[in-house]
């Protein structure tokens, strides 16, 4: 075995005895590295959002340069270049929509011009795959026509383009992946992609406002959309997780916190299919990555449902300490490094952050270093060092 | 999945609505019902890969 090799499996075998919620050797560290990575290499944001080589250029430079346990191949996870071949509407593109050091934007829609309208739930739910394709499909791409309405060369050629540059993307991956594995010892964060049915909803198709309007004037059929959509979203989950059921699915969570939904609407239209989704996958020994963007601690006793270890619960927002008191005991936590201190903090305030997480979250093991949420371009280099070093030094056990 | 709905996650077009397009299948028909299955498998990941991760 070469010596990335075995680094790598020492460094799997700490990620996933922390997500196991045990004690490994020493508290883990897996950044969620995604437009830093560029600041690091001397790339643009529009190099690692539009060229997806340049993204995991990034992202082996920076698996050599800092001592990570675990990360995500290409956190910069929307490649732009597929959504031009596609003619996607709802992103601003660094380079041509937004300057080419600003992150891609995703555009909520208007109210008015919702990609599903308020009318359509039951023709959704009746069959999500019929009006995936023939309405919300052509209605969020330039080109592509609906049936019924005339076809165009340029329609034609987006989803010839578009079909064949997703699959050359994926392929990309497994190359990639091996090279983080034999060139720097690191294994993947996670595999796979999971959003919870509420916010999908809200995401894309209703968009946040006309969805929250519709909380009210059609709540049935708001709940038997997300309960239509839980089959679908758990197939999609199971069939990109690890087959080796090492690494957890993520799962992008954006609208189910406060001030977003109260906790009455989160128990009622987010929390119940997102549950059994979580329970399902768990059944067939899938863990989630249940990254709660956002202030979460006023839904804690709704995860505490959840079966022990079923997730990692990352900590955004919400108070950590509060966060390992009230669910520590169940699940592994990761995250709650500040981003704004990672961005104007000094390394040694970062540091000094970093050991009272690690001495109140992660005394007894079951917790993973990272910061509250993806780091871009406006994380320190200096910073984001300093996070690893802190682990090292305060985080042996 | 709810009881309106009538295709399984992972299937876009069902075999048995492609066969009707078809003459009478002469070889084995759980050849290219497996391979049908697979690749219709496919549009649906990419059609949800749209909605999930772009």
């Amino acid at each position: 075995m070469s010596d990335k090799q075995t680094l790598f499996q020492e460094r799997l075998k700490r990620y996933v005895t922390a997500m196991r919620n045990e004690k490994p050797d020493r508290v883990p560290v897996r950044p969620f590295a995604a437009e830093v990575t560029a600041v690091h290499a001397g790339f643009t944001c529009q190099q690692v959002t539009h060229d997806y080589r340049y993204a995991f250029e990034a992202i082996l430079q920076c698996c050599r340069d800092y001592d990570w346990d675990a990360t995500v191949p290409n956190m910069v996870y929307v490649w732009t270049g597929l959504v031009k071949s596609l003619g996607i509407k709802y992103y601003a593109v660094p380079g041509i929509e937004v300057s080419a050091d600003t992150g891609f934007q995703y555009m909520e829609p208007p109210e008015n011009g919702a990609w599903m309208r308020e009318d359509e739930y039951d023709i959704f739910v009746k069959e999500p795959i019929d009006f995936l394709a023939n309405v919300w499909f052509p209605r969020v791409t330039q080109h592509v026509a609906p049936p019924g309405s005339p076809a165009s060369f340029r329609g034609n050629m987006a989803m010839l383009s578009g079909m064949a540059s997703m699959k050359n993307y994926f392929a990309a991956y497994g190359p990639h992946i091996n090279r983080m594995t034999n060139e720097t010892g690191t294994p993947c964060a996670i595999s796979g992609i999971l959003k919870a049915p509420f916010d999908i909803i809200a995401d894309k198709f209703r968009g946040y406002r006309a969805l929250c309007m519709d909380l009210y004037r059609q709540p049935d059929k708001v709940v038997a959309l997300t309960e239509a959509l839980t089959p679908h979203l758990a197939f999609v989950a199971e069939q990109t997780a690890d087959p080796g059921r090492n690494l957890p699915v993520g799962l992008w969570l954006h609208r189910g916190c406060l001030p977003f939904l109260s906790p009455k609407q989160f128990e009622k239209f987010f929390w119940p299919s997102l549950k059994q989704i979580i329970c399902t996958l768990w059944s067939k020994g899938i863990q989630t990555l249940f990254y709660a963007e956002g202030e979460w601690n006023g839904n804690l006793k709704y995860i505490s449902e959840l079966p022990d270890k079923s997730i990692v619960y990352h900590v955004d927002r919400g108070d950590i300490f509060e966060v390992h008191k009230a669910v520590g005991h169940k699940f592994c936590i990761s995250g709650g490094i500040p981003n704004d201190l990672l961005a104007f903090g000094t390394p040694d305030e970062v540091k000094q952050f970093v050991k009272k997480v690690i001495q109140g979250v992660g005394k007894d093991g079951g917790y993973i270093v990272d910061a509250c949420a993806i780091m871009q371009n406006d994380t320190k280099l200096e910073n984001l060092r300093a996070m690893g070093e802190a682990a090292y030094e305060y985080g042996v056990y | 999945m709810n009881e309106q709905q009538t295709k399984h996650p992972g299937v876009c077009v069902p075999f048995e609505e492609a066969k009707a397009d078809w003459p009478e299948i002469q070889g084995d028909e759980e050849i290219v019902r497996k391979v049908w299955e697979e690749n219709d498998a496919e549009a649906y990941m990419f059609l949800w890969q749209c909605v999930l991760s772009f």
